[in-house]
């Protein structure tokens, strides 16, 4: 019925969908905590890649410097993600929350997270090497379906970074201190005089943001390697599926990032993977100038 | 601050420097020193004048300086266009390119030009060792190697006769600070100044924010062009690894040590930061680290820079 070039072409089109869609869930899950971190404490987070890569060399250090032998992954997880908390929490305590207090912080947050994620761009590249770091999969083998392959790399990627998302969203909507971060994002002034800690809020959601893009970064490691230099690109990323998704919207971050994940896989595929930066620079200034809210963002 | 005392301290800074040949002259290591020191000068205030001045949150001006010596450097070996006219044409090309920037960020605000600017220096770099690169004469990883020195009337300013390429830099070097300055102290300066502060109002008074915004984006990347190319011709060699981050931060360092918003601070700063960043040489890799930590440290502990320190220092003398 078909040539055997057209199913060939078919299997590679299918690889490069599940690749696609693995990357994308974990844009999703990046662009979740950087949706929630500007919506909140409206603090622009330069270094917010450098902390993706945080949790994948915190993941090395246990797993390949340390070589924790029991356990595996969920025991990783259990120590790296209460340890990225605390990172969070203590910068945003001792970095951000002084420069609240000046005029026109924003900019000064702006340029002081950007000399953050300089300073740990080059920590990394001190202390780890310029020559990139690789983990082993969460799970190896793989599952095939006729002559469809699929890894369960990839299937525990999409299924964890998912998760992640889904329990973010239940906690925001669910919990007291979720009640307390929307109140904070909403009217800060108003959150505070029923009684909320504002300064803990912000300091909560900064250090959340981190866990979310470290959870991400210890997944997508183990597909891409652990590159020092790779923080400002894969911050880019995570903005670009933010803007597109539209501010403040988990749903609309999701559509985006699987539109990434895939416009990133098919050009990849096509073109080389050096271009994947440029195609995404150019759709931020196509959403830019035609749809500046986003796909679902409610606008200014 | 008032024009005299920009005058002042750009005059003290650069007399300093017109001077020192004749004491250093013969060892080659300063004046390459010296010569990086006007040149960064000259990138560090355009910076500033965007940032401080301007209020725009740009953080594309490595790219503007890659982008220019590329184009001269590319013009001079591929197509043999004298150095002085590339170094022209370049100008002109990165202010096309500045406005094409400006234009989508005339419409945004604040975080969302930061990115777009970084967007555009995130790009650049697989550009140009890319087959896109390539194609136009990038030279693509490898870079551009055999950049001819500037030559003026058969002269040639190489770093072979490097005490008459250093006036020529300082004069180019003081010509742009010059054009930044009285920039500032004009009509445009104001408006740019009233944009920054409160754009409604600024526009009720009949200021267009359209005009300014993309007027400043023109003005800086034409200047941070024309200085990205006379630094191609100067060193001879490009790579695209100058769109690494370590020349982003040593930038933002000078523009802090001056004081963002301190006009003549940046020059100050950028003296200084080169000198610094030679004499810390020493600590290798470990350069980089301290310099992202001086960004972190210098915006939490300096906000005015230096600057800020001397006019808080002449006024409490003033007043007691």
């Amino acid at each position: 019925m078909f040539s055997e070039d057209t199913i060939l072409l078919f299997y590679e089109i299918t690889d490069v969908i599940i690749a696609g869609l693995s990357t994308g869930s974990v844009y999703a899950l990046m662009a979740v905590g950087m949706t929630l971190v500007y919506g909140v404490t409206k603090a622009f987070n330069f270094a917010y890649g450098d902390f993706f890569n945080m949790g994948g060399y915190f993941a090395w250090i246990l797993i390949v410097g340390l070589g924790l032998e029991f356990g595996g992954y969920p025991v990783v997880l259990l120590i790296v993600m209460p340890l990225l908390f605390a990172v969070g929490y203590g910068l945003e305590k001792l970095l951000v929350a002084p420069l609240r207090k000046r005029k026109d912080w924003e900019n000064k947050v702006m340029m002081m997270t950007l000399g953050l994620a300089l300073f740990l761009t080059s920590l990394y590249m001190v202390v780890f090497g310029v020559r990139m770091k690789s983990l082993p999969p969460i799970l190896e083998g793989t599952w095939e379906v006729g002559q469809l392959v699929f890894s369960y790399q990839d299937i525990m990627i999409f299924v964890m970074s998912i998760s992640g998302i889904l329990i973010f969203a239940w906690v925001l909507n669910n919990t007291r201190i979720g009640m307390a971060v929307r109140a904070v994002a909403q009217n800060p002034v108003g959150a505070t005089i029923v009684g909320i800690p504002k300064e803990r809020i912000f300091a909560t959601t900064f250090a959340i943001s981190t866990v979310m893009v470290g959870f991400g970064g210890i997944l997508l490691s183990q597909k891409w390697f652990i590159n020092p230099n790779s923080g400002g690109i894969i911050m880019v990323k995570a903005w670009v599926v933010t803007a597109l998704g539209g501010m403040g919207s988990i749903r609309g971050g999701l559509y985006a990032a699987f539109i990434i994940g895939m416009l990133e896989a098919f050009v990849g595929w096509m073109f080389g993977m050096s271009y994947g930066i440029i195609a995404l620079f150019v759709l931020l200034l196509a959403t830019l100038v035609l749809r500046p809210q986003g796909l679902r963002g409610k606008g200014e | 601050m008032r024009l005299k005392h920009m005058i002042a301290i750009i005059g003290v800074c650069y007399g300093i420097m017109a001077v020192l040949p004749i004491f250093v002259g013969d060892i080659r290591f300063v004046m390459n020193i010296m010569i990086m020191c006007l040149i960064w000068a000259v990138v560090a205030s355009c910076w500033d004048l965007m940032m401080g001045f301007a209020g725009i949150f740009s953080f594309g001006q490595v790219a503007f300086f890659v982008m220019g010596a590329y184009c001269s450097g590319i013009l001079a070996i591929e197509h043999s266009v004298p150095p002085v006219l590339a170094i022209l044409m370049a100008g002109l090309f990165t202010a096309v390119m500045g406005v094409l920037v400006g234009l989508p960020c005339l419409k945004l605000a604040g975080p969302y030009i930061a990115l777009v600017t970084f967007g555009v220096h995130m790009a650049l770099q697989p550009v140009l060792r890319g087959k896109i690169g390539i194609a136009i004469g990038s030279g693509g990883s490898v870079g551009l190697l055999t950049i001819p020195p500037v030559s003026i009337f058969g002269y040639s300013f190489s770093s072979a006769n490097i005490v008459p390429t250093f006036y020529l830099t300082l004069l180019l070097s003081l010509s742009c600070v010059l054009v930044i300055m009285f920039t500032i102290k004009s009509y445009w300066g104001v408006a740019f100044l009233a944009l920054k502060d409160s754009q409604d109002f600024a526009m009720s008074l009949g200021i267009s924010a359209f005009k300014y915004k993309l007027m400043v984006f023109a003005l800086t990347s034409f200047l941070t062009g024309i200085i990205g190319a006379y630094y191609g011709h100067f060193y001879g060699v490009l790579s695209y690894r100058m769109l690494d981050l370590d020349l982003f931060s040593i930038l933002m360092v000078m523009m802090l040590v001056g004081g963002l918003g301190h006009f003549p601070g940046s020059v100050f700063g950028a003296f200084l930061v080169v000198a610094g960043s030679e004499l810390m040489a020493p600590l290798g890799a470990y350069r980089a680290v301290t310099m992202g930590a001086l960004v972190v440290i210098l915006v939490l502990a300096l906000p005015n820079g230096m600057m800020g320190l001397f006019i808080g220092w002449r006024k409490r003398l003033s007043a007691g």
